[in-house]
């Protein structure tokens, strides 16, 4: 098993905030933002020297809750800081980005990451269509017809125009492609029928989240199920799981940490945006439908202390089929600096050496 | 689209009332220059039956020596609706008239379905004077490219003179304290747009409104000055009326991005 961190820059406001998505920029610190992302470097090190395998980063907007609207940003300066440690970039919002550039700029990044880039490609959480403007009816078929555009820009060694429905270019041919040939290890995110099936179609990864190992097993069942009508077979490290874990010394440590936590989505959209979202954007796990927005936090399916943990992670093993684990040791924003330094030291020590040959 | 013009009785007043359109009203209430059928009207008209008021002491009408405040005005603007039987209906004020149509969504919250502020002229920096001065003065300080517009019609220096004591009189102070402690309990969903170059009143006023006004939604229009929809009529009205229809969720994006099916 292989474990990646998923590093949210984690801005701990001075003050209360609106409980709003968005939330006002003018209620940010600048100082405060700058304390975090020190803070974020001086943590992955600790990550890095601790054996993770990657480090990944994400898109979210508008929000203290994960400060990192640009990933290919923080992927940058994280890459340039660290020496080992790869670099998952999950992922650009796809549908909301010029898929050249994007292409282009995740080449770049490879290149001076010296191939240590992971990629994960995405249709985005609902929240984030608000962000550029992203017409839900279109979020789909803009994500598949983009992911293909970039997989084709890295590829392609010839010129080539794209005449496609959302996109349409006379001329592609980036330079520099990535240094990883053909491309940078890539996945699809999502546990959608349609991103299971660009995955197997593409022979790329597959990448679920949160959901319970049921529901998301569900979602990469189809995928390996698709890429043997592709004729290949996925391999673990295809398979990516990002999941909130509680850990603890013991098992009532880890329940007591996580009865602290918040259990409601701490930027709520308003009500109004909300009951039209649930209408407008249409989700479902491998083909079956699922509500497009949760009501409560994200839910965490790793709890207990290190020998519990490393039983779930082996029925994780079993049950989703994941050879990576992407994961949060405390939800983003929440408990202080040095508590997530413990956890950290904690997984590191006393779980990561234990799962290698799960 | 063509407005017909007609008349309604309110306060002992005889209000003219240009109106065009089908549907759910949408009530207008002009600037401190009077009312001016522009090209967003008839965009809107398309959408929504447009009624924009003439109100008491502007344009055609007789001097207005009784309205002693805003707030008033704002009531007699509502006993106007009610005659022509509008219930319930949408409020559009520009500049000026955004002070109106505030006090008349304060005054009567039940009737109000959704309020449109243009350039809203009820916060302003301290020391704000009413813009004045030759057709070429006005046309600089009201659009931000009046050589693209062009003939303007521009308001009778007969007609300024005779509404600009009431003007004076009734846009009250540039911090109004009592209409800012009554802005929390505002309930009509709203919309605030002020264009980029607005030289009249600072397009910086928007946050004001948006803090003092719960829900509130602020957006500002590229490259237009104080009259908006006469300077960007289609940007204007294209985002009003998505307002309009869908409140709050108009911040979802229905546009389609396909170019070749």
């Amino acid at each position: 098993m292989k474990v990646s961190f998923f590093e949210t820059a984690r801005y701990r406001a001075p003050q209360d905030l609106p409980a709003e998505w968005p939330v006002p920029s003018g209620v940010y610190d600048p100082e405060t933002g700058a304390q975090a992302y020190q803070d974020m470097i001086e943590r992955l090190q600790f990550v890095e020297e601790l054996g993770f395998d990657w480090v990944s980063v994400s898109e979210h907007h508008y929000s203290p809750r994960i400060l990192t609207p640009s990933p290919m940003v923080s992927a940058s300066y994280i890459a340039a800081r660290l020496q080992k440690i790869r670099i998952a970039l999950l992922g650009p919002i796809v549908p909301q980005s010029n898929p050249v550039r994007v292409a282009e700029e995740l080449a770049m990044l490879d290149t001076l990451a010296q191939g240590r880039l992971v990629v994960g490609l995405l249709r985005g959480t609902t929240n984030e269509y608000l962000t550029y403007d992203l017409n839900p009816a279109e979020a789909r078929e803009r994500t598949d017809e983009g992911m293909e555009l970039i997989l084709k820009a890295w590829t392609e060694p010839q010129p080539f125009g794209w005449q496609g429905r959302h996109f349409q270019y006379r001329t592609v041919s980036i330079w520099p492609r990535p240094l990883q040939q053909p491309h940078p290890p890539t996945y699809a995110l999502g546990v959608s029928r349609e991103s299971c099936e660009f995955a197997a179609r593409n022979r790329i990864g597959c990448g679920v989240s949160y959901g319970p190992f049921e529901a998301v097993g569900k979602a990469t069942r189809y995928y390996r199920e698709q890429c043997a009508r592709h004729g290949w077979e996925p391999s673990p490290d295809q398979i990516v799981y990002r999941a909130n874990m509680a850990l603890g010394e013991t098992d009532d440590d880890a329940h007591a940490l996580l009865r602290q936590q918040p259990d409601r989505a701490p930027f709520a959209l308003r009500p109004g945006v909300r009951d039209a979202f649930m209408k407008l954007d249409a989700r479902n796990i491998a083909g079956e439908a699922r509500a497009p927005l949760r009501s409560g936090a994200l839910p965490t399916t790793f709890i207990g202390g290190p020998d519990t943990i490393i039983e779930q992670i082996r029925r994780c093993r079993d049950e989703v089929g994941a050879g990576v684990l992407d994961l949060s040791l405390l939800p983003p924003g929440w408990g202080d600096r040095d508590l997530l330094m413990r956890k950290l030291e904690l997984f590191g020590t006393k779980v990561l050496p234990r799962i290698r040959d799960i | 689209m063509t407005f017909s013009e007609g008349h309604v009785e309110a306060d002992g007043v005889r209000i003219r009332v240009m109106e065009a359109g089908q549907g759910t009203p949408l009530v207008h209430l002009h600037g401190a220059g009077g009312p001016r059928v522009t090209r967003a009207h008839e965009l809107l008209a398309a959408h929504f039956r447009v009624v924009a008021f003439e109100m008491p002491g502007f344009g055609q009408s007789p001097e207005n020596t009784r309205t002693r405040t805003m707030s008033e005005l704002a009531a007699t603007m509502a006993r106007a609706t009610e005659q022509l039987g509008l219930d319930p209906f949408n409020v559009m004020g520009t500049s000026f008239g955004a002070k109106t149509a505030l006090w008349l969504a304060l005054q009567a919250p039940a009737r109000v379905l959704a309020l449109v502020l243009e350039s809203p002229a009820a916060i302003r920096p301290s020391g704000s004077e009413l813009p004045s001065g030759p057709p070429e003065e006005m046309a600089r300080r009201l659009f931000a490219h009046p050589e693209r517009l062009g003939a303007i019609p521009m308001p009778d220096p007969a007609v300024q003179a005779k509404t600009r004591p009431l003007v004076q009189r009734l846009r009250g102070p540039d911090r109004d304290a009592e209409l800012e402690r009554r802005l929390p309990g505002l309930t009509a969903p709203t919309l605030v747009l002020f264009g980029t170059r607005d030289a009249v009143i600072p397009p910086t006023m928007g946050h004001f409104y948006k803090e003092l006004i719960s829900g509130s939604h602020l957006t500002f229009v590229y490259d237009a000055g104080h009259a908006i929809g006469a300077e960007r009529p289609e940007a204007f009205t294209e985002v009003v009326v998505d307002f309009l229809e869908r409140h709050e969720a108009f911040v979802i994006s229905r546009t389609p991005t396909v170019i070749h099916p």
